[in-house]
């Protein structure tokens, strides 16, 4: 029943919201620089050797945030091609 | 609650921009993709016509063939 279903969803929603408030929100003008330098920071890492450093714990994680962002890339392309299966033409 | 995590910049630049490019692969292999399936199907309209026209030919042809006692 429709009404049984808001009454659940609705603190749930609230609980959502909450958090994308702070975890999903773009980066502001201001943040970018800061990206472009951490980026940066990693390439140098990267290229020091500091990889022999790396947990596999650290890895693990590492490849979790890098499999999340790519997810995003594929969302991105079902709203470009304005369906959610396949293309539609 | 746990409170919400201060997700770096670095992720969510990389984030926004995996979303925008997708957006932007998505558009354009669907206007890539468009006229050549519009093309495939006028080719199959027009091949099947031809073989339902060749059909029917055959058809009336084995009619008109056809000896029969019954007709």
């Amino acid at each position: 029943s429709f009404p049984a279903a808001v009454t659940y969803s609705k603190p749930r929603l609230a609980t959502f919201w909450q958090y994308a408030k702070v975890e999903l929100v773009p980066p502001t003008p201001a943040e970018i620089p800061k990206a472009i330098d951490s980026m940066k920071a990693m390439v140098k890492s990267f290229q020091s050797g500091h990889l022999a450093q790396l947990t596999v714990k650290e890895a693990l994680r590492n490849g979790l945030v890098a499999t999340e962002v790519l997810m995003w890339f594929y969302i991105g392309e079902i709203i470009g091609r304005g369906s959610l299966i396949g293309y539609n033409v | 609650m746990v409170p919400p995590v201060q997700v770096s910049p670095l992720i969510k630049f990389a984030r926004y921009s995996a979303l925008l490019v997708g957006m932007l692969y998505g558009k354009t292999r669907y206007d890539y993709l468009k006229p050549i399936a519009a093309e495939e199907r006028k080719r199959e309209n027009e091949e099947k016509k031809k073989r339902e026209e060749l059909e029917r030919i055959a058809k009336e042809l084995a009619e008109a063939s056809e000896d029969s006692i019954l007709k």
